[in-house]
């Protein structure tokens, strides 16, 4: 458990807190709707109600993360988010074809949704066209991921953020704040296993140390790399949910945690582990948690 | 024996080491015969196309890659593996005219790139799911016996340098330090 020198950033989206000291705020958990088969909006309704019940019960804030995977997806999507997302609620949306991204920036501007959309997400690959697209419809935060596929070592993380490596123009951070937006998230990039996938956890306090910016990354993304899990009949959902807790202690910010079923287990045992770093970051770093935090509303 | 074949690991299953064909899924449920030397899915367009560069040219018996299956959105793997083969890599890294969203090969030298571009040669079945159609474009590759391409070729994985050097304006890493009780700072600050 950690605590910072840096002066840590703490950005606000619709009423969402995140990032700070370690202790603080508690983990923001993204949980994810849509990544397979035709958009399903009433079973997506009732993972969305059970997680912002779980987020009420602990305190740690829910973000419906909406995995677009095709343009023919886009129009129900956005519908869904419009019509059946509580109306002051953020929410991310998780795109890798660059044309849908790009579809799906102008279609947010004309429904009037930038200041909600957490844009996830900024990368090497980003092209012209997606530039242009931030450019003109910019949303109010974005998540950058600092993949690296020459070096996936802390190291080579940063180097993609700083100055691109040799794979962008500039650092991806001066790429994020040229197209004019403002709060930005680091994903750490998880990786599979055998490539190094413990540098993303490694990477959080480096990361947070060096920018002062809310950290966090996808490390659920190893579990369902880990081939080798399914030889153990029954356990890849807790192994999956419990990957989370490595990102708190690390003194990371958010987890995007993957399918949204799983909240029923990750919001607890984040929760949990947000306890306990906060008790030692009080203790030892004098480090208050705010009053939703889970040791407020959990602990008796 | 077999461990000395595909030495980069991966998600794949091996069937007939001599065997002419590798098989490369992107989005498809689908099984090939054991007549197939290897076959696993691919997802990424840059450390899923080393893996199978990798693995592909430490068995000189496979003469053939079948890509099918539907491609992978946004990646474009399928067609960024075939751009490899077709035109290997620019001076930055980068697949000439690949389509994917990051299609950099790093962590394997351009020796090796070129003799996978020798050894093996692509089927494009991309976007192809019927699986009769692929059965028979494997057999039809099976059929050929090309033969062994000669010795196998060991890719050596390229390991970043390690630095402990605070003079190193990269190397940030090694310039955090984390006392007894967690408190971190940057060295030398």
């Amino acid at each position: 458990m950690f605590s910072f020198t840096k002066e840590q950033e703490v950005l606000e989206i619709s009423g969402i807190k995140i990032g700070g000291q370690p202790g603080m705020y508690p983990t923001v958990l993204f949980g994810g709707l849509f990544f397979k088969g035709e958009p399903e909006p009433i079973k997506a309704k009732g993972y969305l109600h059970k997680m912002l019940d779980l987020s009420k019960k602990t305190g740690n804030p829910g973000i419906p993360d909406f995995f677009i995977r095709k343009e023919e997806y886009i129009a129900p999507i956005i519908d869904f988010i419009e019509v059946d997302l509580p109306k002051n609620l953020p929410f991310s949306v998780d795109i890798t074809d660059p044309s849908v991204k790009v579809q799906v920036l102008e279609s947010l501007h004309d429904k009037k949704l930038l200041s909600r959309t957490i844009y996830n997400s900024i990368h090497v690959g980003i092209t012209d066209e997606e530039t242009d697209a931030l450019k003109k419809y910019t949303p109010e935060m974005a998540i950058v991921v600092s993949f690296n596929p020459k070096d996936k070592s802390p190291d080579g993380k940063i180097e993609v953020l700083e100055n691109g490596a040799h794979l962008t123009s500039s650092g991806l951070l001066d790429i994020s704040k040229n197209v004019g937006i403002k709060k930005i998230l680091i994903d750490t990039a998880a990786l599979a296993p055998g490539d190094n996938s413990g540098a993303s956890i490694a990477a959080i306090p480096v990361i947070k140390e060096e920018y002062g910016l809310p950290t966090g990354c996808a490390i659920h993304n190893v579990v369902e790399k880990s081939k080798w899990l399914d030889d153990f009949e029954g356990v890849r959902k807790t192994v999956d949910a419990s990957s989370n807790v490595n990102i708190p202690l690390f003194g990371g910010d958010f987890a995007i945690f993957g399918p949204v079923g799983n909240a029923d287990i990750v919001f607890p045992i984040v929760a949990w582990q947000d306890i306990l770093v906060s008790e030692y970051t009080e203790n030892y770093f004098g480090i208050s948690p705010v009053d939703f935090h889970p040791r407020r509303k959990l602990l008796k | 024996m077999e461990n000395k074949y595909y030495p980069w690991g991966g998600e794949f299953t091996r069937c007939t080491s001599n065997s002419c064909v590798a098989v490369v899924l992107l989005n498809i449920e689908y099984m090939p015969s054991d007549k197939v030397a290897i076959y696993g899915p691919l997802k990424t367009e840059n450390i899923g196309i080393e893996k199978i560069v990798a693995n592909v040219i430490s068995n000189p018996n496979i003469r053939y890659l079948v890509v099918c299956g539907e491609e992978i959105r946004g990646h474009r793997s399928g067609m960024s593996l075939i751009a490899l083969n077709k035109n290997g890599i620019d001076d930055q890294h980068r697949i000439i005219d690949a389509p994917g969203a990051i299609p950099y090969i790093e962590n394997i030298n351009s020796e090796a790139i070129e003799r996978f571009r020798s050894q093996v040669k692509t089927i494009n079945l991309i976007d192809e799911k019927d699986k009769n159609k692929i059965d028979i474009a494997i057999d039809k590759c099976i059929k050929e016996k090309p033969g062994s391409f000669g010795k196998p070729y060991i890719a050596i994985r390229i390991v970043p340098e390690a630095t402990t050097n605070l003079e190193d304006q990269r190397a940030l890493h090694s310039k955090i330090v984390v006392d007894y009780m967690g408190k971190i700072e940057k060295r030398g600050e």
